[in-house]
């Protein structure tokens, strides 16, 4: 569905992504894990179109999405949750649901889109008409994933899911994500949170310094040793 | 109708009656100018307020109204009314020409951009002088007529103004209450996050940036048609793009009335310091720096929301949780 091919992506002259090539399968959920500054943000910024690669070749569905404008992009199906959530403040919960479906293909369906998230995540039906600053950061991420949601997308990219989140929303949220995954949407979860995201994930992609260091089925690599120590502490 | 609209609409009649009532002609002078900076300030709202995109060089456009028509008017005998439509799509040009480079940049240097742009044209206006007589400005002979756009009595001026003033508020109130109003809302918030959504935020700043220039090169053509003279410095100055982003600010950024209080305040406040210190030169600029401070520091958002909050309490309404930002219905596009 998605293939990234060998892009490098410098800010300036720091150059952050080291010809990283990676693919992400139809119907999966594909785990890109790394620490900070690992380089997992900017892989999936420049999937977004928010950053231009310097080389390399980027293809969503056997379309070149190197090029394109973030708007673009997301009209292909292709949506990024960004980290932190980065929800509309102002806006009350049911509004920054609805600016997710400003893309063309997810207009026709918002009432059905609107339905579906609030089956999803019955609490933000409940508190639909209170500002989104005013919720929890839980509430804050079902909302977030929520408005990626109402954009009909075919390809969801979560960045940072469990970032400042107990861990028990954390595994309600996965869960949750299995769930999407199952009405075949296509996840790329973002995280450094190693041993919960493999835990639901097909597949896998670990990054070290911008470059791919380890990549595998997710049930192998919970056994990689170097894994373990680096990021699983055993 | 809904019942928070009928305030503003009596405001507006009364005022439109004012001229009726009385023939002050040093007051009618006062509320031209406030009116006509209220409609200034309306576009730059568009801009800045709601896109956040905080532009300190408005007085261009301003400018290039007033000489775009004026010339023409001068060289060729062209009706400003004619003049004026021309003098806006200059001015949308010129935007358009400015927001593509300046675009590109964000918070400060997006403003220094602004600024930049604004102090070149205001040079090659100066030194220009086979085209704009430079410093020695422009003078419009006084021959009242309606195709010349000069009037003996000011009432005239005064309803032409206050109808650009109503025409700009309806504007900004139906890009408020539209998807454009959102989406410039969610640009000024998260520029990064709104393009995550798929908004074309390249396309909404252009589309603000041309209404709001558009609307800011109108009230020149009418300030050159009521002064009859004017000169670069008159109306190219920094100080004039300052005190446009002052009176959206102190008033209300990014709210529909705002800028019609901040108007308001400003023009009355800067002729009473004017009066008060004849010989304090930046008096009023020293004035305002205080008031922002003082603004920025109680009430970030301007004065219109602390008044509506007051309204809304002395009148036992329950204070809307959304902070005056309404639902909007994308199915209905």
């Amino acid at each position: 569905m998605l293939k990234i091919e060998q892009i490098n992506l410098s800010y300036g002259e720091i150059q952050v992504l080291w010809d990283m090539s990676l693919q992400i399968p139809e119907g999966q959920i594909v785990a890109l894990l790394g620490a900070n500054s690992a380089g997992k943000s900017s892989t999936i910024n420049a999937i977004s179109g928010i950053e231009k690669i310097s080389s390399g070749r980027i293809t969503f569905q056997g379309k070149d999405i190197s090029k394109m404008a973030p708007h673009e992009i997301v009209e292909l199906g292709v949506i990024q949750v960004p980290e932190g959530r980065k929800l509309f403040n102002f806006m009350t919960i049911e509004e920054n649901l609805l600016l997710g479906a400003y893309s063309k293909h997810a207009r026709k369906d918002i009432k059905k889109n609107i339905r579906r998230v609030y089956d999803m995540f019955p609490i933000l039906e409940e508190r639909k008409d209170q500002l989104a600053g005013d919720m929890s950061g839980g509430q804050q991420q079902m909302c977030a994933i929520g408005r990626g949601l109402m954009s009909n997308p075919k390809l969801l990219i979560i960045d940072e899911l469990s970032l400042g989140l107990a861990p028990i929303l954390v595994q309600e949220l996965l869960r949750t994500l299995t769930t999407i995954k199952d009405e075949g949407i296509t996840i790329m979860l973002v995280e450094q949170n190693v041993k919960q995201s493999l835990a639901i994930s097909n597949y896998a992609y670990v990054l070290e310094n911008g470059r791919v260091a380890i990549q595998g089925d997710a049930a192998q690599l919970t056994e990689d040793p170097h894994l373990k120590k680096a990021y699983l502490g055993m | 109708m809904s019942k928070k609209h009928i305030f503003p609409i009596l405001l507006a009649i009364c005022a439109a009656l004012y001229p009726v009532l009385s023939d002050d002609r040093y007051i009618m002078n006062i509320l031209i100018m406030i009116l006509l900076y209220a409609t200034i300030a309306s576009g730059w709202n568009i801009l800045g307020g709601y896109g956040g995109q905080l532009s300190l060089g408005h007085a261009l456009f301003f400018g290039l109204g007033a000489y775009t028509s004026t010339l023409l008017y001068l060289n060729f005998g062209l009706s400003p009314w004619v003049g004026m439509i021309i003098a806006v799509i200059v001015c949308i040009i010129a935007g358009m020409l400015i927001g593509i480079p300046t675009f590109k940049l964000r918070g400060p240097y997006f403003t220094l951009g602004t600024i930049a742009f604004a102090e070149v044209i205001r040079h090659v206006t100066l030194y220009w002088r086979d085209l704009t007589n430079g410093s020695m400005g422009l003078n419009i002979k006084y021959e009242p007529s309606f195709a010349a756009m000069i009037f003996k009595e000011y009432e005239y001026y005064y309803w032409l103004i206050l109808g650009l003033l109503v025409l700009t508020t309806l504007l900004v109130h139906w890009i408020d209450r539209n998807k454009m109003g959102y989406y410039l809302k969610a640009i000024r918030e998260d520029e990064d996050a709104a393009e995550t959504l798929g908004i074309n935020t390249s396309k909404y700043k252009m589309l603000a940036m041309m209404i709001s220039t558009g609307i800011t090169g109108l009230a020149g053509v009418f300030y050159a048609q009521f002064n009859l003279f004017f000169e670069p410095e008159s109306v190219f100055h920094m100080n004039i793009s300052t005190e446009i982003a002052l009176i959206a600010i102190i008033g209300g950024a990014g709210t529909v009335y705002g800028p019609i209080l901040g108007a308001f305040i400003i023009i009355p406040l800067n002729e009473i310091l004017r009066a008060s210190f004849p010989d304090i030169h930046g008096m009023n600029y020293f004035v305002y720096g205080i008031l922002l401070i003082v603004i920025v520091i109680l009430t970030p958002n301007g004065l219109l929301p602390i008044i509506t909050k007051w309204w809304d309490k002395i009148f036992r309404k329950k204070v809307s949780k959304t902070k005056g930002v309404t639902k909007y219905d994308l199915e209905s596009q």
